[in-house]
């Protein structure tokens, strides 16, 4: 009998928990499990969760999916596992199984990614929500959905340092990006809508380089990817790899974009007509402080204010990148890092607005953490933790502020 | 059959520990009826509910509840047990004191720690070295197992060959009994031989006889210097003989770790590691001591007594992130090693020192014998070992090799005059062996014992017999 799309989905998730033996070690690291020390919030026991749900042992139901859906796909779980497995995949495999099954979605889950599928509709916000700013008016909305933002002038007014170069960065041992590459910015619908500002200097740091490609991309998919909406982040995939084809390297300064899109070649294998254009497209991408490390980039002044820098779980665990951001950092200023730096903000894309209580205590204990460097700006590069750093930075009364990357270096 | 939970029970419980830490729902319930044994995970032995109590008043009251109406209590901490001990096997409660996390006390002068039941083992250690102060037992679950849990199952570890399991720290211990009464046992007196040695008898009860929610734990100065060796050997043999010789010889290491080829295969899926071509066995060895001086003699004579048994390679952790890498990889190979096959039942027997080698030998031919992978690791300093069937029990003719394997294994044991668990308990999973090791002698004592401390038999029922 031909098994459906449902069914192999599942057997997938069933294949990537298989390897759990239960031990906890995934208990002390998960997030979530720190604020809710209940076993299904843990990563044991989703897995535990799955093979039920494939053997047997539970019902797909509304229960079921919250469980599931009650995760940061931080993959801290993954990285302490024994055996590596890869509980945030299974999850979002069982979302879309459950999903696709059950026909459920939120009300406000449809709104956004109905939204973020749409590359005039998130242009449109983008420009209410800069001028709901210009006004002073995005505290109207709830706390999170339209952070202050500041901007590189702020942060030079405060802390610039003498106007010579920082140091040179040195370069990691990836292959270095050919001089004559055609290099292209990928602005991701966070660093679009919420940041503006700061992908303006993305744009300038990237174009001060090289003349960049500006392409008019739709979002990466992950919104979609994560909230059982398959299909919809296939052809938002499609769309960027056709895109793209002319540029030699693409550049992201939103971890969960670069994660997502070096990623996409895994979801075309087995397709005839897009497995090698999609393998392209995921070899070509890189994330900023990547990019920038590799080809020597000098920040383009020092500034004379301790920093410190939190880890976008899509960087760290996602892609490996943990020492580029420090060395730009590095270069740049006073480094200071903090206790924890690469334990999940609480952000996790849209987790912040469907659950904030829980993701205000994962902030908090981040809050501590800043706080406990005496740093006074925390950079990071995710567009996604920055919505929570800001927050942060406003719950500390003034103690720090929070920034991207860009705009320090 | 049990008394059913009514509604009238629920709501007493739910006013005494608050709505919050009360789970009822079915997927709740089913995520409480495992832990980190190799019992199939289905059918699942869900709890009726998942208590959470704060205070040891609360589980003093939920006990008397429970003894009221008859109910079944299992006490569960990480649920990281590898013999089924917290598995709730006939329903009633799940009590989990995981939230019980407070570290009450540590005592610089009489050198001892007081701390909850829902205290990890690992939380605790830092804490008492940040004051310069040593709690050795280290078991492989140490960072995420809880110090209840362990003195429940009376834990060991890899240091248990210097330093002894947790039994030996044990001073004092609060237990809720079964009917709720607070029993406070031994205090911080090194010599008390008041009345029966009851911390020793709730000290590796398995959750059957009360309900630990204390324990008042002797700590040592901590050991100034430390560092790890790695030794590779052609035979697993050649590594036992090692560490006996090693002993013999007064050279007394905090660990001595020894690993199978299967073993060296699991763990290099998913770790760097570098392996001496024709290394069949590796032992992973930590030295401790009080400066550099004591720790290079030890070093220098472990490689002279290693390369006598001959030894292929010989090397001293350069830095303390390789000797954390080396033991994260010991850590993580029970998981590694259950990774290798569909099922993996794996064993914990313990044997006299000498008898290791023997011991050792006669599971490579019980292997031959029934055609079954058979990985072996432990603590070969202790003569504790982790003998792990791979197999598929899906697959009933194999099914069936696989259980006369273990009951062979088990007779192995005993027949070179070992035991059938020396860290993990009984369980679930031992108890069709336990008169074979303890006869009707010591059976019938363990009954009378709990029959006096438990007469409703509601606490973990189902266990140990």
């Amino acid at each position: 009998m031909k098994k459906t799309g449902e069914e192999i989905l599942l057997q997938e998730a069933r294949e990537k928990v298989s390897q759990c033996d239960r031990c906890g070690a995934c208990l002390p690291v998960c997030p979530l499990f720190g604020v809710r020390e209940v076993e299904a919030a843990s990563a044991r026991g989703k897995n535990a969760l799955v093979r039920a749900l494939t053997d047997g042992g539970l019902e797909p139901t509304a229960d079921l999916l919250a469980r599931v859906d009650f995760c940061l796909l931080c993959r801290a779980c993954v990285e302490t596992c024994p055996n590596k497995v890869g509980t945030d995949a299974a999850m979002i495999d069982v979302r879309q199984y459950l999903r696709d099954r059950m026909g459920c979605w939120s009300a406000k889950e449809a709104a956004l990614a109905g939204l973020l599928k749409s590359r005039g509709l998130v242009k449109l916000t983008a420009a209410m929500l800069s001028l709901l700013r210009r006004f002073g008016l995005n505290d109207l909305l709830p706390r999170g959905l339209v952070p202050d933002e500041q901007t590189r002038e702020h942060f030079l007014t405060a802390f610039a340092g003498p106007a010579a170069l920082g140091q040179r960065v040195p370069s990691s041992a990836m292959a270095t990006v050919a001089a004559t590459a055609r290099v292209a910015y990928f602005k991701g619908c966070g660093m679009r809508m919420l940041f503006p500002a700061a992908s303006a200097e993305t744009f300038r740091i990237l174009q001060a380089a090289t003349p960049v490609l500006r392409k008019d991309n739709p979002c990466c998919g992950l919104p979609h990817l994560a909230h059982g909406r398959r299909s919809a982040f296939l052809a938002l995939a499609r769309q960027n790899i056709a895109l793209y084809e002319n540029a030699d390297v693409v550049v992201s300064d939103c971890a969960s974009c670069s994660g997502t899109l070096k990623h996409i070649s895994s979801y075309f294998a087995g397709d005839p007509l897009w497995q090698e254009r999609a393998a392209a497209f995921s070899r070509k991408v890189l994330d900023l402080t990547e990019y920038l490390v590799n080809i020597g980039y000098r920040p383009r002044r020092q500034v004379d204010a301790p920093v410190t820098y939190h880890d976008p779980c899509h960087l760290a665990r996602g892609q490996g990148i943990t020492q580029p951001p420090r060395d730009l950092l590095e270069a740049t200023g006073r480094f200071i890092e903090m206790k924890d730096a690469a334990t999940c903000c609480g952000g996790a894309g849209a987790f912040h607005l469907e659950y904030p209580v829980i993701s205000s205590r994962i902030l908090e204990k981040k809050r501590a953490n800043i706080e406990r460097t005496g740093a006074a700006v925390v950079v990071t590069a995710c567009p996604g933790c920055l919505i929570q750093l800001v927050k942060a930075a406003q719950a500390s009364g003034g103690k720090f502020r929070a920034m991207h990357i860009s705009q320090i270096i | 059959m049990n008394p059913p939970l009514t509604a009238e029970i629920r709501e007493k419980i739910r006013r005494l520990v608050g709505e919050e830490n009360v789970l009822a729902g079915d997927v709740d319930r089913f995520v409480y009826s495992y832990d980190a044994s190799f019992m199939p995970l289905l059918p699942a032995h869900k709890p009726d509910l998942v208590v959470r109590p704060r205070t040891v008043e609360e589980v003093a009251a939920l006990m008397a509840i429970a003894y009221e109406y008859a109910i079944p209590v299992t006490p569960r901490g990480a649920a990281s047990g590898r013999t089924g001990g917290s598995v709730p096997l006939q329903g009633g409660i799940s009590l989990a004191l995981d939230g019980m996390t407070r570290i009450l006390e540590l005592d610089e002068r009489n050198m001892t720690v007081t701390a909850e039941a829902g205290v990890r083992t690992f939380d605790l250690y830092n804490h008492c070295a940040s004051r310069g102060l040593f709690y050795p037992p280290d078991p492989a679950s140490w960072k995420f197992s809880t110090i209840g849990g362990n003195v429940a199952e009376n834990a060991g570890g890899m240091r248990a060959v210097k330093y002894g399991v947790t039994t030996d720290y044990v001073m004092g211990l609060e237990v809720v009994l079964a009917d709720g009464t607070v029993l406070q046992t031994g205090g911080k007196a090194v010599k008390n031989v008041t009345g029966y040695d009851l911390k020793s008898l709730f000290t590796g009860s398995e959750g059957t006889l009360g309900v630990i929610t204390k324990a008042l734990l002797k700590l040592l100065p901590m050991p100034k210097r430390r560092n790890t060796i790695q030794i590779m050997f052609r035979s697993l043999d050649e590594g036992c003989t090692t560490i006996h010789r090693m002993l013999q010889a007064g050279l007394v290491p905090a660990a001595a770790e020894i690993m199978d080829d299967v073993c060296l295969k699991a763990v290099a899926r998913h770790c760097q590691v570098d392996l001496v071509p024709a290394s069949e066995a590796c032992i992973i060895i930590e030295i401790d001591g009080e400066s550099d001086a004591a720790l290079d003699t030890q070093a220098r004579g472990i490689e002279a007594v290693a390369k006598e048994c001959g030894a292929l390679e010989f090397r001293l952790a350069s830095s303390p992130q390789e000797a954390d890498a080396l033991w994260a990889l010991r850590r993580g190979l029970s998981s590694a090693v259950a990774a290798l096959a569909p099922n993996r039942l794996g064993e914990d027997i313990s044997v006299p020192r000498d008898a290791f080698p023997e011991v050792v030998r006669r599971i490579r031919s019980i292997s031959e014998k029934f055609q079954l992978p058979i990985a072996v690791y432990g603590h070969a300093g202790d003569g504790n070992l982790h003998p792990s069937v791979l197999c598929d029990l899906s697959n009933p003719e194999e099914a069936k090799r696989v259980h006369q394997a273990v009951d062979e294994i088990f007779a192995a044991a005993l027949a070179v005059g070992g035991t059938l668990s020396g860290e993990h308990g009984i369980g679930i999973t031992k108890q069709p062996y336990l008169s074979q090791a303890l006869g009707a002698a010591g059976v019938k004592t363990l009954q009378a014992i709990k029959q006096a401390l438990d007469p409703k038999g509601i606490l973990n029922p189902g266990k140990i017999w």
